[in-house]
């Protein structure tokens, strides 16, 4: 069979915009991060293990873990908490940031065991306080559960060590809350300024999208104030974005539901994982952030370095929004 | 400019207006019939308030608990007290007559600035189509869709007591700590072209 040389190049075309997008999917470190290689053990299935589980770097950081969209009470909520929890050895976690839908469906009272208390049962038993946001799925009466920290607040914030957290109720973005966020975040003098809610503001995903409303309000409260990072949920893969307007944006809502191939190729990704369950290891040290994302399996799928030069940098551009 | 701030520069000219239902209907020359509207609205929601707030003293308080159950009690007492006080609740008594069309009007002009992929979004976003009463308890296996920030902005300002929400083409007026339906406004959402 022949082919019209113009098709041909056509295909060809299709092809190779296939593999580079298959390679920035690919589960390789960021640039700044430690090679793969050095740390790379066989991934193990039994839950416990830590798996390719970075160590953390200092005693004096701030450790923390990131889980979106986590509250389903399947499989594969309990296959991740088991695996986070198998991070501890290596990367001994603080806090966990919850980045909404923390309990999908009915919230009865066996409905926060199933979807909460046992999945992160070994987590919850070293007293490691999670922190909630509310997603789309979740009753906002879920601000007084103790165990999400929200101090009966939609959206609250708190310190650890020279960050501050600000956690955002992206669902009803209302002018008291718009109020709230400019407050806090003017009265902020924190090294580290990192938000989270369920929303992504930016997101290659082809089933959401960037949620364009809540960012035409929100980003420029974010860089008037110099927010650094946002970690967002809603969008059941990761995404590393490229910064935007110099801030670093992640989405990590595949902590329990995923949508395999879901990211579309665009110009906003800078690492996309969108073919197994994932979360997030963040370390504050000093001047520095390191990050690191893993699946399901154990897998390091992602990881790097965030300098204060690369946070809020005006010399950084924005990339393509949608 | 704000519904809020608008609305007060209002109050003034307007304040007789609403003093009753027909003259509400009707403002007179030189008040402005969206701005009235708007004040009627507030008072309705003002008068739910003070119903919720009677019911909220009502129940045990709410605060921080490690027992789930607490808090779902808590809700459905609160639900039932609200339900107790006002039993002949009627669509309309809160979304009142006045308001109605400036609440479509406002949806309707903020879909009409999207663009076709945003409003597929959103809309696919949307919890399906379901039964609506009058004081029933929302569904808690239905997701409560996100309300554009843009288009929250644009319609009234409720208390922390309220919030809107959206349902198939439905605008909701929930009670957020009785997880109640308080009122609702049929058909507020244009048909998008699937």
């Amino acid at each position: 069979m022949s082919m019209h040389p113009l098709h041909l190049l056509s295909w060809a075309r299709t092809w190779a915009l296939a593999g580079a997008f298959a390679l920035a999917l690919a589960p390789v470190p960021a640039p700044g991060s430690q090679p793969a290689a050095a740390t790379r053990r066989p991934a193990v299935g039994a839950p416990g293990a830590s798996g390719e589980t970075q160590p953390s770097r200092s005693k004096d950081s701030v450790r923390f873990a990131v889980i979106g969209d986590s509250g389903t009470g399947g499989q594969s909520q309990y296959d991740v908490g088991a695996r986070l929890a198998g991070s501890l050895q290596a990367f001994p976690f603080e806090f966990v940031l919850m980045l909404g839908d923390n309990i999908y469906g009915s919230e009865r009272p066996q409905d926060f065991a199933l979807k909460f208390e046992k999945p992160y049962a070994e987590i919850l038993a070293r007293k490691i306080p999670f922190y909630a946001s509310l997603g789309n799925h979740d009753d906002p009466n879920q601000r007084f559960y103790q165990p999400f920290n929200m101090n009966g607040k939609r959206f609250y914030s708190f310190t650890k060590k020279g960050a501050r957290f600000f956690a955002l109720d992206s669902n009803y973005m209302d002018k008291d809350q718009q109020d709230w966020l400019a407050r806090e975040l003017e009265g902020s003098h924190d090294r580290w300024k990192i938000a989270f809610f369920h929303h992504p503001l930016y997101s290659s995903g082809a089933r959401h999208g960037s949620e364009v409303d809540l960012r035409d309000i929100v980003e420029p409260l974010f860089q008037k104030y110099r927010v650094g990072v946002v970690f967002a949920g809603h969008e059941h893969f990761y995404e590393r974005l490229k910064p935007q307007h110099g801030i670093h944006y992640f989405t990590s809502g595949g902590a329990a539901k995923l949508r395999a191939g879901n990211i579309r190729p665009g110009p906003l990704t800078a690492k996309g994982f969108d073919s197994d369950y994932s979360y997030m290891l963040v370390e504050i040290d000093g001047e520095q952030m390191h990050f690191q994302t893993l699946s399901r399996r154990g897998q390091l799928v992602d990881s790097g370095t965030i300098t204060p030069e690369a946070v809020n940098s005006s010399s950084q551009p924005g990339g393509a929004e949608p | 400019m704000h519904w809020s701030a608008w609305t007060a520069r209002l109050a003034l000219v307007s304040a007789f207006a609403i003093a009753s239902p027909s003259a509400a209907q009707s403002p007179p020359a030189g008040v402005n019939p969206t701005g009235a509207a708007v004040l009627a609205f507030q008072k309705r929601v003002a008068d739910y308030v003070k119903v919720h707030r009677q019911a909220d003293g009502k129940v045990p308080s709410l605060a921080e608990t490690n027992d789930p159950a607490k808090i779902s009690e808590r809700e459905v007492a609160l639900g039932e007290a609200i339900r107790a006080l006002r039993s002949g609740a009627q669509p309309g008594d809160v979304f009142c007559e006045e308001v109605r069309p400036v609440l479509i009007k406002v949806i309707h002009d903020d879909f009409a600035k999207r663009s076709a992929m945003d409003r597929k979004a959103l809309v696919q976003e949307l919890p399906a189509k379901m039964a609506l009463t009058v004081n029933m308890t929302y569904p808690s296996k239905l997701p409560l869709a996100t309300v554009p920030a843009k288009l929250l902005r644009a319609l009234p300002d409720l208390p922390p007591e309220l919030e809107y929400r959206i349902v198939g083409r439905s605008l909701l007026l929930r009670d957020v700590k009785a997880n109640i339906v308080v009122d609702f406004v049929r058909d507020a959402v244009p048909t998008i072209p699937s």
